[in-house]
């Protein structure tokens, strides 16, 4: 393929298209601060995340990443800190998509708002740092694309000054996230200071005992200190991924924030959470030889880890009230399957979990964006927070609800759809791992009864918005094009990556098999 | 013929597809439904027919068509893998009754234009629907070439009938009856269906021909003489061959199940033609002679089909004696000529067996159609007491009623005859040497007589004498679409038994035992399913009377004699212009009998003393400790869920330092556990 | 010289009295001061550590990190502004509309 031609840092494009589309946004913004030219604004961040979509998904079906005896052009070094391989790609796959639905969505979102401008721009800010999450491979360029994506985060769960929810949100998030990226950082510095180095594989290196540290000293000596580091870069990542016990600031900041950008972040910036702790677990500290390093493997922290964060999550969502938050809590349920593709690696195997872990992740990339969107949509019309406010909405608008029922369904892990399938890898991949360790008998278990559990809580949902009465006050409701686009592209997703699914495993069983093997 | 076969499969999708078109658009088209039926049996019909003519030139057909699943597993027998699948076997067995079947199928769908279409019915798209679908069924379940598949349209034609017989579903007995087909059968299709799983379990394939077919693994093991799950290998055989028959007993109404039968006559009278000649009740006697090398290998499992045969024979007829309702008298007529089929095949007579199927499925669909014709003459009235006289009103229907009557009786030439005086000539030859069979025989020939009874009665109260209602004396005229299908049936209830006429061939020494010929494959069949194969695996010792023709002669004669001597007591009894009844010269007895023995009497108590009493204890046990650990697991979650939500206070310094706990909590269980301190 | 290990316990009490701040001071700037005392602690380490390794990777990296947390602060008083418009406050524990 013509891709070699190209020059090597090319293929970091997928992030620089967003990291150009985001300046230029933020360019117009400079010259013209009170324009409210939504099509132009939406349009151009729209075109960027979808050229940096069909950029991604062109590597990878160019073979970027594939290694090179299979016919593929192999692992791409672009520059210092950085590297593009399947699983980069792939997460920057589900980054560009989820972009692109919240971007089309936040057209009828942002009606009446007042910095369309920023708004776009910093969106596609977090979405370029996310973007760089998923190709960083050195501990620096991590800790900036982080916060590149953390940033313009805060600001935009807060974007909506006049609202106290917003800004309460934001401070809470942001206030969490400060804490968090200083854990993570005096993380980094103890693990550079055990290892001298930053970048994964140099890492890997010393701890795996080929290298000596910087100083010379054994690797072993600086057992606690490394440990202690792997701990607080675990805690860093818990909060990116809203997992326990990092996961306090997740309810309010997607409840109280703009409904798109719950999205957002429970999607995208979840997903670039993973593929970070994917990376630097799986490269850095490679399994077996860490353990003579520190006293044990860490899979056991993210055994105990998914069984908090899913149990925690879903037992939450169970009883409340209003929907946004329900689904808040759902999402760090979610974020705890998710885990298991960890939890269940072992030293000299373990795709399959984690290939169902990313494939888990992708399917809810649109279904769970899906589900914050027609929240949006509720908010659009204005009906209120509650399951009660839901009530007979299917009467009202039949598509945009059966849509819902999809989201639900499949979150729930109900077959047909897309969520059932990567589940079940899940709990397939977790049962294979327990030959391997008891521990994952029981966080299989706990998988099944959190799926069940959360059934319920779908399902009041989906009953409360199919089956009970519509309220006799409630006035005709609008269909917002962009948001209904956006959510019928999700909802259809979210079904047909069902008969799709066979090149979506294959791709997540690459990636996978790329970092793991 | 080498490409007749791969349209196969069409014999039963034309049904399927006529089921769809009268579901769908019935309610559009004109005769709501009938024509796509009538087109799509009389294909099925034709293409069945194509079949024949194959198979008579010398091919057979078995071919796997879709594999559910296969995959590895370990039977009783050793055999590693297991597969489930679809496919068709047409063996001249499976290529006669396709014919039957479809041709019977199409004849009701004729029919039923004068009979329901005319008569204004509502509902008839569901009406056609159904029909298409229980045609479909069958022929499926007819050409189905494992068990599996044969019990899962065996299944269906148990809906189809609980469908057809509830078709008037706004009256308060046909639900009922349609339920209680429905339940007394499933009864029967538990025990099939635990059969079906007992016989893969063991020998790993439920293929009813061929190397691979369970009969051949059931030989080899019973050969090799080990042990099957714990058993002898040939009282397992029995076992399993005992609880697929449970589905035959519910089916073919035998005694003990024999009892939704007369109460499914709340059908529409066309459903009863279909179900008693062609459908659903032979399906039961087709699936023991389907698998019959199975059921060779088990000389008890035999000699149990052969008695209950020869008792339902004569069990039904005796209740036949004593009903009013023309509908009913042909019920237990059915009940009790499955039974001889039962016993034929049971004494090893499998010739005999499928020829009684056969003429039976033809006088009996005369009958019923008859009856429906004199129903449509009655203005719907069905007590034979308030009719009388319909000979010189109706002469279409009542000779060919007469010709059915004939050969339901058993009398000499018409076909009945032919093939009953087979079944018991087989069952006499057995029973010389076994006594159990003796018994049998003997119920079955005693039937004879009361089949001879109580057919004539109902011939001579419906025709013959003076009219004695209204009704009776002005009937309602019958078209085209009726008599058409009755002189059919008519002429194939004269000459059907040329088949094969065994006496005749024995006593003459000539060679017309076609039937017999066919179904040993000479024509064209496949080795392990054939009757001189059957016939090797047979245990049974056969004696006779001096020498064969003599006891050929025996045979007949007795029957016959029985046969006459039944109808000659209904003449003498109910010829008369005013019959008159004479049931209370039976006493007591005549009330038992009228009662139907009590039947449905200990099977309700028993349903409401023995198993709703436990059903009321399972149920308890549901609600109270099944019930209670649902709801307690459910509010134990919501209660957690409530104190687990608690945790988020709202104010971000507790969040703060709840994160930094949870953080230690961590490091100090991983320190701990890593062994840092 | 001083051996590495003083520096990380220095660091370390850095930390510790920025985490005690974080819990405990309601003001919003002051958990902000308080969150700036612990990625200086992380400064201290690196710094430290890059002269007990001998490379500069540690150095540079702590300029970068102090980027980051002059950024962090320029979002923060930001966000910590409109909280005093919403609320006419800046105590932290005051905004508690959503909870459980």
């Amino acid at each position: 393929m013509a891709i070699y031609e190209l020059p090597e840092w090319t293929a970091l494009g997928p992030a620089l298209i967003l990291a150009v589309t985001a300046l230029a946004l933020f360019a117009f913004d400079s010259i013209s601060p009170r324009s409210t030219n939504r099509q132009l604004l939406a349009g151009t961040a729209v075109a960027g995340s979808l050229t940096s979509l069909g950029v991604a998904v062109w590597f990878t079906v160019a073979g970027v990443g594939t290694p090179t005896a299979d016919g593929g052009n192999g692992v791409i070094d672009p520059t210092h800190g950085f590297v593009v391989d399947q699983l980069a790609l792939y997460f920057m796959i589900i980054v560009a998509v989820v972009t692109a639905l919240i971007v089309v969505a936040s057209y009828d979102y942002l009606v009446d708002h007042a910095y369309q401008a920023e708004y776009y721009s910093l969106v596609i800010l977090a979405a370029t740092g996310m973007s760089l999450m998923a190709a960083a491979d050195s501990l620096v360029t991590i800790l900036i694309a982080l916060e590149l994506a953390s940033l313009p985060s805060y600001a935009l769960v807060a974007i909506l000054k006049d609202n106290r929810g917003s800004v309460e949100a934001g401070l809470k998030y942001f206030l969490i996230g400060s804490l968090s990226s200083a854990i993570f950082i005096y993380g980094i510095s103890l693990v550079y200071g055990a290892t001298g180095h930053l970048e994964l594989a140099a890492i890997a290196e010393v701890v795996s005992g080929e290298t000596e540290a910087g100083s010379g000293h054994d690797i072993t000596e600086m057992g606690g200190l490394l440990g202690l580091g792997i701990l607080m870069l675990i805690g860093g990542f818990a909060f990116k991924t809203a997992s326990v016990p990092f996961h306090f600031w997740a309810p309010e900041a997607y409840e109280g924030a703009p409904a798109p950008i719950s999205a957002f972040l429970s999607s995208a910036s979840k997903a670039a959470g993973f593929v970070v702790l994917f990376r630097v677990f799986t490269e850095a500290f490679p399994l077996g030889e860490i353990g003579a390093v520190i006293g044990f493997d860490w899979t056991v922290a993210f055994i105990v880890l998914a069984i908090v964060t899913m149990t925690l999550g879903n037992f939450a969502a169970a009883t409340q009230d209003s929907v946004k938050r329900m689904l808040a809590y759902s999402s760090i349920g979610h974020a705890g399957y998710a885990l298991i593709g960890l939890a269940g690696l072992t030293a000299d195997g373990g795709e399959l979990v984690m290939g169902a872990a990313m494939m888990h992740l992708l399917v809810y990339g649109f279904m769970n964006t899906g589900a914050f969107l027609f929240v949006a949509l509720a908010e659009h019309w204005g009906v209120g927070r509650t399951f009660e406010d839901y009530n007979g909405l299917a009467a009202q608008a039949p598509v945009a609800c059966a849509a819902m029922a999809v989201f639900m369904f499949s979150l729930a892990g109900i077959p047909p759809f897309g969520g059932f399938f990567s589940k079940y890898f899940l709990f397939v991949g977790a049962l294979e791992a327990a030959t391997a360790s008891t521990a994952m008998l029981v966080v299989a278990a706990v998988l099944v009864i959190n799926s069940a559990l959360s059934l319920y809580y779908y399902s009041r949902l989906v009953k409360a918005i199919w089956i009970e009465d519509p309220p006799a006050t409630r006035d005709r409701l609008a269909q917002p094009t962009g948001l209904y686009a956006a959510i019928i592209v999700a909802a259809v997703m979210t079904i047909v990556i069902l008969p799709g699914f066979g090149p979506v495993v294959d791709a997540a069983l690459d990636a996978a098999g790329a970092v793991v093997g | 013929m080498e490409g007749a076969f791969s349209y196969a499969p069409a014999i039963a999708a034309f049904p399927l597809v006529a089921f769809v078109v009268a579901l769908v658009f019935g309610k559009w088209m004109p005769k709501k439904g009938a024509i796509a039926g009538i087109a799509a049996t009389g294909a099925s019909l034709v293409f069945s027919l194509w079949m024949l003519a194959a198979v008579a030139s010398g091919e057979t057909y078995h071919e796997t068509l879709y594999e559910w699943t296969a995959g590895e597993a370990a039977s009783e027998i050793g055999a590693d893998t297991i597969g489930f699948s679809f496919g068709i076997l047409i063996d001249p067995l499976a290529a006669l009754m396709l014919v039957i079947v479809s041709l019977v199928a199409f004849l009701v769908h004729v029919f039923s234009l004068g009979y329901m279409n005319a008569e204004g019915e509502t509902g008839l798209p569901r009406y056609y629907a159904g029909l298409g679908l229980f045609t479909f069924s069958m022929l499926s379940f007819v050409y189905a070439d494992n068990l599996l598949m044969a019990f899962m349209f065996f299944e269906l034609v148990g809906l189809c009938s609980f469908l057809l017989i509830g078709f008037w579903f706004r009256t308060r007995s046909a639900p009922s009856a349609a339920k209680k087909a429905f339940l007394v059968t499933r009864f029967g299709d538990y025990f099939f269906l635990l059969g079906v799983v007992a016989i893969a379990a063991t020998f790993g394939t439920l293929q009813f021909a061929g190397d691979e077919s369970f009969v051949a693994a059931a030989e080899a093991a019973i050969d090799d003489g080990g042990q099957l799950f714990g058993f002898d290998a040939e009282t397992w055989v029995t076992i399993t061959g005992l609880l697929v028959l449970g589905g035959v007993i519910g089916k073919s109404a035998q005694f003990p199940l024999h009892t939704w039968l007369p109460d499914a006559m709340e059908g529409p009278t066309t459903v009863s033609a279909l179900i008693h000649a062609a459908t659903m009740v032979a399906a039961g006697v087709y699936l023991v002679a389907r698998m019959f090398g199975y059921y060779a290998l088990s000389p008890t499992t035999l000699a149990i089909i052969a008695f209950i045969g020869g008792f339902t024979a004569l069990f039904a007829a005796t209740m036949g004696v004593v009903k009013d309702d023309v509908k009913q008298v042909l019920a237990y007529s059915t009940i009790s000529q499955y039974g001889y089929m039962m016993l034929g095949l049971g004494v090893g007579g499998y010739v005999a067996g499928v020829f009684h199927l056969m003429n039976h499925a033809f006088f009996k669909a005369l009958l019923f159609l008859g009856a429906g014709a004199v129903i449509v003459l009655m203005h719907h009235e069905q007590n034979m007491w308030k009719m009388g006289g319909l000979k010189d009103k109706a002469p279409v229907t009542y000779y060919t009623f007469l010709a059915g009557a004939l050969a339901l009786a058993g009398i000499i030439p018409f076909s009945g005859f032919w093939s009953k005086d087979e079944i018991l000539y087989d069952a006499l030859i057995v029973g010389l040497e076994e006594p159990l069979i003796m018994a049998a025989y003997a119920m079955g020939l005693l039937a004879v007589f009361f089949t001879g009874f109580y057919t004539f009665r109902m011939v001579f109260l419906t025709f013959h004498g003076e009219p004695r209602s209204e009704a009776a004396e002005d009937p309602h005229p019958v078209g085209w679409s009726i008599k058409l299908p009755l002189i059919v049936l008519g002429i194939l209830a004269v000459v059907a038994g040329i088949a094969n006429l065994a006496p005749v061939a024995k006593l003459a020494n000539v060679d017309i035992t076609f039937l017999e010929h066919w179904l040993d494959g000479e024509y064209g069949g496949i080795d392990e399913v054939t009757y001189s194969a059957y016939s090797e695996l047979l245990a049974y010792e056969t004696g006779v009377i001096s020498s064969e023709q003599v006891t050929v002669l025996i045979a007949a004669g007795l029957s016959l004699l029985l046969a006459f001597s039944g109808a000659g007591l209904a003449w003498k009894l109910y010829s008369d212009p005013e019959p008159t009844a004479h049931k209370e010269r039976l006493g007591s007895a005549g009330t038992v009998v009228e009662d139907n023995y009590y039947q449905d009497e200990y099977q309700v108590w028993l349903a409401e003393g023995v198993t709703l009493p436990l059903a009321r204890v399972a149920d308890r046990f549901d609600q109270t400790v099944i019930d209670g650990t649902v709801n307690g697991v459910s509010t134990a979650s919501l209660f957690g869920s409530s104190w687990v939500k608690r945790i988020q206070t709202g104010i971000v310094t507790n969040y703060a330092a709840l994160l930094i706990a949870g953080f230690i909590a961590l490091l100090l269980g991983l320190g701990v556990y890593g062994g840092w301190f | 010289m001083i051996g590495v290990e003083y520096y990380v316990l220095l660091s370390m009490a850095v930390f510790c009295i920025g985490l005690v701040g974080v819990l405990t001071r309601r003001n919003a700037l002051t958990f902000l001061m308080s969150v700036e005392l612990m990625l200086n602690a992380a400064n201290i380490n690196l710094i430290a550590f890059a002269f007990y390794h001998g490379n500069l990777t540690g150095q540079v990296f702590a300029l970068f990190t102090m980027a980051l947390a002059a950024a962090e602060v320029a979002v923060g008083l930001g966000i910590i502004l409109v909280l005093y418009r919403n609320f006419r406050d800046v105590d932290v524990t005051v905004p508690t509309t959503m909870r459980w």
